[in-house]
């Protein structure tokens, strides 16, 4: 089982996935540079956060035009599991991957903080470890991280929201909502769920070190693994 | 138009035997200007003490390098960017970020943090919001762009930086021993290749525009300012480490206060060999006359030295990241600058005479303001009562408050190596994936007490943060020194650089550890109303963290566990943040420095931690012990009973207690089945300690004196603390 | 008192750099094709409705908010303002 751990010009996460995926779950993983990726080479890719091609035009739109994302589509052909985190997420939205959009925050600054999320949906590629209402812990790091969608696309996404942003009990509110996403979304999923994007860092929550107790995001890894096993 | 001085150009004459060239002019005018030359620093500097078994390059080259473990390295350097970021803020900071990135990049070293030591005017003021606002989002666009985290750093708000802010960037990176590269030419034959974006008309001059006072019309300086483009840096730091793997890239050299005419005089320099480059094969933004190539200071490019067999597999890497570079020449064998325009020789000069500015022996005299800073101090003792109202005061202080508006807009955990981030713990740990190796790291600086008395003041700030890195676990190594400073040519100011360096190398010599490279930045003074900023060395200390596990961070944390004060207090409240904010007095002699008091305190802390015995460590400075026992509350989100009378103190009031901001205090908390082993080790080290009180599950922060009790809400003080810096910045004004 | 439209476009200056139109240029347009781009820029635009007299105090009032609140800063900033 192979990983592969995209990266663009101006992706600053990719070791901090691969050091994940190598040193803590002993997975075989490899950062790929986007020209070279190629699909049938791999079980799964992760597209990991920072500022491809410097964030400029819109964050994600000069990369969504990489020849990667033919890969990726190649990829969700055959319903490998595919995880866009932060500057990835705002990738596969760009690529029409995944829909909404990721806009400035309301804020109008970057924010670095750790914050609760609610699992909403466990039966897909990344959150199948979780229960459904778990009240998780990660950090986000962004300043276009506000989720958007038009009230049509939200109708046709509900049953597609990931994770929302929460207080430590669950309770999804504005006052819990870091950055004017829409209905608190922070996660989101394709139809067929292997397609998962979120601006929070599951890698930054994958060891006690940095996460306490309970490094949560591992479990989106291994959650990944899962699937693969699961679908061999 | 030249900056040097009749004496300098004589200087210039004799060692060309000739008249120089206008090109030749404009190089020595750029390199021996004060930002590039250190030429009124550099006597004054000498005190320092720069050696260690463990140093592995010391000040001169890009980067200062330790050994901190097996073949680990760590670079360190500090740079400033004050008047660019005066004029304008953003890009004055971003670019600032850039440069230092760099330094550490052209070492061989992966950069892997950054601390950012600024200091600014009164934050009420509408001039002031625009610069604080602008140096933070510049630091942080780039910062966060580029993938290196901010983690720690060190901010004061005091009127003499009105219209000349600080701006000190610090940054350090990891790499093996082997892998180091130096700024040095050596091999005749290897090529010369310049990569990054191209040379355009920006920035030039800009390193002598450091070296100026700043006017009216320095506000539409253009060519001065540069804008800064961090994807390009991103790019050019992920090319680097991957070209530096071929293992055929031999010197490095990032182009930056004097462009091509610093990178190629001082590498060849220090090879002691030579150059012949055709600066007309180097890629351009637009039509320059050779003149403009040699000085702009364009952002965002390297110089490679690379052996000739592996050119192919070196550009390889570039042409993967989408870089342009230019192949524009070669090391020779003869210590001879020769640049070319279209195979024209334009310039042939022994590069040395360039790099080798004269020195200056600048003139100091004793300000007299020194003396009135000692007159008594005469004010209305607050009643006890009162302390709750004084202590929120102060925590919402521009000084005292949070800092967390600033923080959160800096990426501190990309990486994934961050274990203690900012507003955690007294300094900031990172680990460094060997083992459970880490390393910690803090900048500070009291500017007021350093105004007070530099010597003093500069030993304090070097004390404040190594004690600091010890607190969170590091045992200091290693400190990098930025200096920001007036006019040298005014001797009192001049006294003031001397004093500081003075009790830097006064302090690092008995406390045992070199100073491995600085920045010193002159001119930071208003033209028209001659005010200069007040003198600021902010010293930044690393620290080794053997078991980043063990790292300490400042946040009570559990009800019943005793709380103890390490060090004793004087009556040492000159000028205090309490006298300041509270009673308008701003002079004052500033607290005591003890060198080997400090020492054995490190000492004693670093056991302390090693061996597990402290829940939560904070030290005592801005503010005195009542603000940090405060921030320690509110960090816990927990309360604490402390019993004023058992301070270990000479003092005749409560507030010389709780506001002193007496040296070589530190604040522990304790389990109590732990407290024997506790005070067995503060007695080993001699150091005076008492229990002074409890964490407890109420919610406030009592104080007790006597039968007396002043208590304070923590959700109050967290409240004051948190929302002051942001409330400030926003508000009318 | 009517009302004025006043247009307000903030391009990077020719002396400043603008990383963020070369890369759009480089890494997008001329990666696609489209080869005789010469040059992007990019800038800020800002509708101001401003209720006025006449158009000269319609700009006077624009130009006086960009220049006190420093919208405009004229060490990197080019400045269009246009009217209707």
């Amino acid at each position: 089982m192979k990983v592969a751990v995209l990266k663009f010009p101006g992706t600053n996460c990719d070791e901090d996935v691969l050091h994940v995926l190598r040193n803590v779950l002993k997975v075989d993983a490899n950062i790929v540079w986007h020209e070279h990726f190629k699909a049938d080479s791999f079980d799964a890719a992760i597209l990991p956060g920072g500022f491809s091609y410097g964030d400029y035009l819109r964050a994600g739109a000069i990369a969504a035009h990489s020849p990667s994302v033919k890969q990726l589509e190649l990829m969700d052909d055959d319903c490998k599991p595919i995880l866009g985190i932060c500057n990835g997420f705002q990738i596969l939205v760009e690529a029409g991957l995944l829909p909404g959009a990721l806009l400035l925050n309301s804020t109008l600054t970057f924010i670095c903080k750790w914050v609760h999320l609610r699992v909403e949906k466990t039966d897909t590629a990344f959150t199948n470890l979780f229960k459904t209402g778990q009240v998780v812990k990660m950090p986000i790091a962004h300043k276009e991280g506000r989720f958007f969608a038009d009230e049509r696309t939200l109708k046709r996404i509900s049953e597609r929201i990931v994770l929302r942003y929460c207080d430590e009990n669950g309770r999804v509110t504005e006052e819990y909502n870091p950055n004017g996403s829409t209905e608190n979304i922070a996660g989101i999923c394709d139809k067929d769920g292997n397609i998962v994007g979120l601006m929070p860092h599951p890698e930054r929550a994958s060891e006690k070190i940095l996460s306490g107790n309970f490094p949560d995001g591992l479990l989106m890894f291994k959650s990944m693994l899962k699937w693969m096993r699961e679908n061999e | 138009m030249s900056s040097l001085s009749p004496e300098e150009l004589e200087d210039i004459r004799r060692r060309l035997g000739r008249e120089p060239s206008e090109i030749e002019l404009g190089m020595f005018d750029v390199m021996w200007s004060e930002h590039c030359s250190y030429k009124s620093s550099k006597k004054v500097l000498k005190m320092l003490p720069t050696k260690a078994p463990y140093v592995i390059v010391g000040p001169g080259q890009d980067a200062g390098m330790v050994e901190i473990g097996d073949e680990i390295v760590i670079a360190m350097k500090i740079e400033s960017h004050n008047h660019p970021s005066a004029i304008e803020p953003y890009n004055g900071a971003a670019t600032g970020v850039g440069g230092i990135v760099r330094d550490i990049l052209c070492m061989g070293a992966k950069p892997i943090a950054l601390l950012d030591s600024l200091r600014f005017g009164n934050p009420a003021k509408s001039h002031v919001k625009w610069l604080v606002k602008g140096v933070v989002s510049g630091i942080a666009d780039y910062g966060n762009c580029i993938g290196v985290p901010t983690v720690a750093g060190d901010i004061e708000f005091d009127d003499s930086f009105e219209r000349n802010c600080l701006v000190n960037v610090c940054c350090i990176g990891v790499c093996r021993k082997k892998s180091i590269v130096p700024s040095i030419a050596r091999n005749p034959g290897d090529l010369v290749i310049v990569v990054g974006n191209t040379t355009g008309r920006d920035g030039l001059h800009g390193a002598s525009f450091a070296s100026k006072t700043l006017t009216e019309e320095s506000e539409e300086e253009r060519s001065a300012v540069q804008v800064g483009n961090p994807f390009m840096e991103k790019l050019l730091i992920d090319a680097t480490l991957e070209a530096i793997k071929t293992g055929y890239v031999t010197g490095l050299k990032d182009l930056g206060g004097g462009g091509l005419t610093c990178a190629l005089t001082e590498m060849s320099t220090a090879g002691n060999v030579g150059m012949d480059v055709d600066i007309s094969k180097l890629h351009l933004r637009e039509p320059l006359t050779p003149y403009e190539i040699l000085l702009s200071e364009s952002q965002e490019r390297m110089l490679f030295i690379v052996d000739p067999k592996g050119v192919k597999k070196v550009t390889a890497v570039f042409d993967k990241y989408g870089l342009q570079y230019s192949i524009i020449g070669k090391v020779t064998k003869e210590r001879k600058l020769i640049v070319r325009f279209k195979g024209r020789v334009i310039v042939e000069i022994d590069p040395a005479h360039i790099v080798k500015a004269p020195v200056l022996d600048r003139e100091a005299k004793k300000p007299s303001y020194i003396s009135e800073a000692q007159a008594p101090i005469k004010y209305k003792m607050p009643k006890f009562s009162d302390l709750p109202k004084v202590i929120l005061r102060l925590l919402s202080s521009p000084n005292v408050a949070s800092k967390e508006w600033i923080y959160r807009q800096y990426d501190h955990e990309v990486g994934v190596r961050t274990v203690v981030r900012p507003g955690e713990g007294d300094a900031a740990v990172l680990r460094i994936f060997e083992g459970k190796l880490g390393v910690a790291i803090k900048s500070d600086c009291n500017s007021h007490h350093m105004y007070l008395d530099p010597y003093v003041g500069c030993m304090e700030a070097t004390a404040e943060a190594c004690r600091n890195v010890a607190c969170v676990g590091g045992r200091p190594i290693a400190v990098v020194d930025g200096c920001n400073f007036g006019n040298p040519e005014n001797p009192e100011i001049f006294w003031q650089f001397r004093e500081a360096i003075r009790g830097l190398s006064d302090f690092l010599g008995e406390f045992g550890i070199p100073c491995i490279g600085g920045n010193v930045s002159f001119y930071n003074e208003d033209e028209v109303t001659g005010k200069a900023v007040k003198p600021t060395v902010m010293v930044v200390a690393l620290g080794v963290v053997k078991d980043v596990e063990k790292a300490k961070t400042m946040s009570l944390k559990e009800d019943g566990n005793y709380i103890l004060v390490i060090g004793e207090t004087f009556n040492e409240l000159g000028g205090s943040e309490y006298l300041r904010v509270i009673h308008g007095i701003h002079h004052g002699k500033p607290p005591t420095v003890n060198p080997k008091l400090e020492k054995r305190t490190v000492n004693c802390i670093l056991e302390l931690i090693d061996r597990n015995l402290v829940e939560a460590v904070h030290d005592c400075s801005h503010g005195g012990l009542a603000i940090a026992l405060a921030e320690m509350c509110i960090k816990g989100a927990r309360g604490a009973t402390i019993d004023i009378a058992k301070v270990p103190a000479q003092c005749e009031s409560f507030d010389q207690i709780l506001f002193s901001e007496t040296n070589a205090r530190v604040i522990i908390e304790a389990a109590p089945s732990k407290l024997k082993d506790v005070k067995n080790i503060l007695n080993t080290y001699k150091l005076k300690h008492e229990v002074i009180g409890k964490v407890c599950s109420s919610e406030y922060f009592k104080l007790c004196l006597n039968n007396r009790v002043a208590e304070i809400g923590i959700d109050e003080m967290q409240d004051a603390y948190s929302k002051a810096l942001e409330k400030t910045l926003f508000s009318k004004g | 008192m009517k009302k004025f439209r006043v247009e307000v476009i903030l391009k990077c200056k020719m002396a400043a750099r603008d990383p963020e139109g070369e890369t759009i240029r480089e890494n997008l347009l001329l990666v696609h094709g489209f080869k005789n781009v010469e040059s992007i820029r990019t800038g800020k635009y800002l509708e101001f409705i401003v209720k006025a007299n006449d158009v000269e105090e319609a700009m006077k009032e624009v130009y006086r908010a960009l220049n006190e609140l420093r919208i405009f800063n004229p060490v990197i900033h080019e400045l269009k303002v246009s009217v209707e």
